[in-house]
């Protein structure tokens, strides 16, 4: 590495892989707005095409990931109990969206090692536009529930996390000139996108740059169009050996490099030492050096966004151009599928796909490295999943198989 | 002191102090007894030396304006009374590694500018139908 690591977080240390492990299989439920549908029933519906997409029956997959912190996930009994099976199942909470959607492979390759499973899927699924409208959940009750937050920060209205990252937002145009067309050239880049992928939310609804910087304000300096869905949905993808991995109908996409990084002040914002950070810092220069890349090999990026600010930012913290320099970095069409210098998200992302916390960023990763996306970047051979969530960041390497 | 969401909880321990000064109108901070570190959000422990005793120390209510945003609309519906509002963070001069959330008082968003020097001032704050009514820091322009 070429600068000492910042004293505001740390890495986790991870060797490398324990046995080459690839992705055979994704599948998306249906990705839409308040659905009335449960977070299990959609996740099951994600895990049944990824299954089918790899070509394998619901009784060879005998491995299960999720992360139950985050509302109601699929257990082995839902899926037992959908696909008619009544096999063995190792379940992992290792596994799941936002950070975990890119280090759940990491894992998957010990089970895999120790023979605890032969085919394992990792899920996530949210009904968080569902629970929004019956006001029993959403993004900002994790928040709200935290004692510290609730004592130093609600009283004063610094809540929920538009306010947050409109708050980094304006110190990041403070300290490095960021510009609101900049941010605005994210959220562009990110519904063209949308617009080119049938499975999208934002699917018929365009938006140019003009129009952003037409769009009032919400929490300035971020407008609606900066922030992230609100949506029902989930997606899965399934994992076994690169050897196995061969034997099956698509393309092997190979996990080849994983890094995670922590913020000391955890999941206090107001109090992380570098505030116009991410701890992308810590995650994404392991991954890289795993994967042994630079971030210039990488042909397509997709990012955790839950606001334009944080996808910059991470851009920056993940080498991909001089921390401050994110703005100019993205501006115009750099940030396109065809032509772009980095194509991103090139499903739309958080803003315009679904909220459905990254886990479908990485099946957006392996259909660009199989070569059947929709907005098809050329000649795809590396891609990168980033996930964040505030505290944590992630970084995935993936690439195709020769 | 009885209070409903989102006004404190005066039964939390770790910012109790916070408050109860706050009621008589001074701005306090955990301050370690050992190294002088001031320690926010608090902590049980001094996280620089670990020592345990870290008493509430009064501060000058002096600060410059790290960030802030304008709130047109209220996104959590106890706060739809006070939108538009001011919120944001203010660095203290003590130890600008201390930040304090905030409401910006008798200012408009066109007089911020980050950095600028900001003074404590202690408000009144309530909200409709939620129950109790507490005196909070809040900030303004120094010197306005």
């Amino acid at each position: 590495m070429t600068s000492p690591s910042p004293d505001w977080g740390r890495s986790t240390e991870f060797d490398d892989f324990a046995a080459p492990v690839a992705i055979v299989g994704v599948g998306e439920s249906e990705h839409s707005n308040a659905s009335g549908r449960t977070a299990v029933e959609i996740g099951l519906s994600a895990i049944e095409a990824a299954i089918a997409d790899a070509g394998l029956k619901p009784s060879e997959v005998d491995g299960l990931m999720a992360s139950p912190g985050v509302g109601a996930q699929v257990g082995v009994e839902d899926f037992h109990a959908h696909f008619g099976t009544s096999h063995d199942i190792w379940v992992s909470h290792q596994g799941g969206g936002m950070v975990w959607a890119a280090t759940a492979p990491y894992h998957a390759a010990k089970a895999l090692r120790d023979g605890r499973a032969k085919n394992i899927v990792n899920v996530f699924s949210v009904a968080w536009a569902t629970e929004r409208d019956s006001m029993t959940g959403g993004p900002g009750k994790f928040h709200a529930q935290e004692q510290c937050k609730a004592s130093l920060e609600l009283p004063f209205g610094w809540f929920p996390q538009p306010v947050y990252f409109s708050s980094i937002a304006r110190r990041h145009m403070h300290e490095y000139g960021t510009r609101p067309e900049q941010l605005g050239a994210i959220a562009v880049s990110a519904r063209r996108h949308a617009n080119g992928h049938p499975g999208a939310v934002m699917h018929h609804k365009k938006l140019s740059l003009e129009t952003y910087l037409s769009k009032p304000m919400l929490v300035d300096p971020l407008r609606v169009e900066d922030c992230c869905l609100i949506s029902d949905g989930g997606a899965a993808f399934i994992m076994t050996t690169l050897e196995r991995a061969r034997d099956l109908e698509k393309r092997p996409i190979q996990a080849t490099g994983v890094g995670e990084g922590h913020a000391g002040s955890g999941a206090f914002w107001s109090q992380q030492g570098d505030f116009t950070a991410t701890p992308q810092v810590f995650s994404a220069p392991d991954a890289f050096e795993m994967a042994g890349i630079a971030p210039k090999d990488v042909d397509i990026l997709t990012l955790y966004d839950p606001f334009t600010i944080v996808a910059l930012m991470q851009i920056e913290d993940m080498g991909f151009c001089k921390k401050g320099e994110g703005g100019a970095f993205v501006e115009g069409h750099n940030l396109d599928f065809d032509g772009g210098v980095l194509p991103y998200n090139t499903h739309g992302g958080m803003l315009s796909h679904a909220y459905v916390l990254g886990i479908a960023h990485v099946v957006e990763v392996v259909r660009q490295l199989r070569g059947e996306a929709s907005n098809q970047v050329k000649d795809a051979k590396i891609g990168v999943y980033g996930g964040y969530t505030g505290h944590m960041a992630s970084t995935l390497v993936l690439r195709s198989d020769a | 002191m009885k209070t409903e969401f989102p006004l404190p909880n005066f039964e939390f321990e770790l910012t109790r102090g916070f408050w109860e000064a706050a009621q008589r109108e001074s701005l306090v901070i955990p301050r370690c007894s050992s190294c002088s570190h001031w320690n926010w959000y608090p902590e049980d422990k001094c996280t620089q030396c670990g020592g345990e005793a870290l008493p509430w120390t009064e501060v000058s209510g002096r600060g410059t304006l790290f960030t802030y945003t304008h709130v047109t609309r209220a996104l959590f519906k106890e706060y739809r009374s006070k939108a538009p509002y001011l919120t944001g963070l203010v660095a203290l001069d003590e130890d600008p590694r201390v930040r304090v959330a905030t409401l910006f008082v008798d200012c408009e968003t066109s007089d911020l500018e980050l950095d600028m020097p900001l003074e404590v001032t202690f408000r009144k704050l309530s909200f409709p139908d939620v129950e109790g009514e507490v005196i909070a820091p809040m900030w303004r322009i120094a010197g306005g």
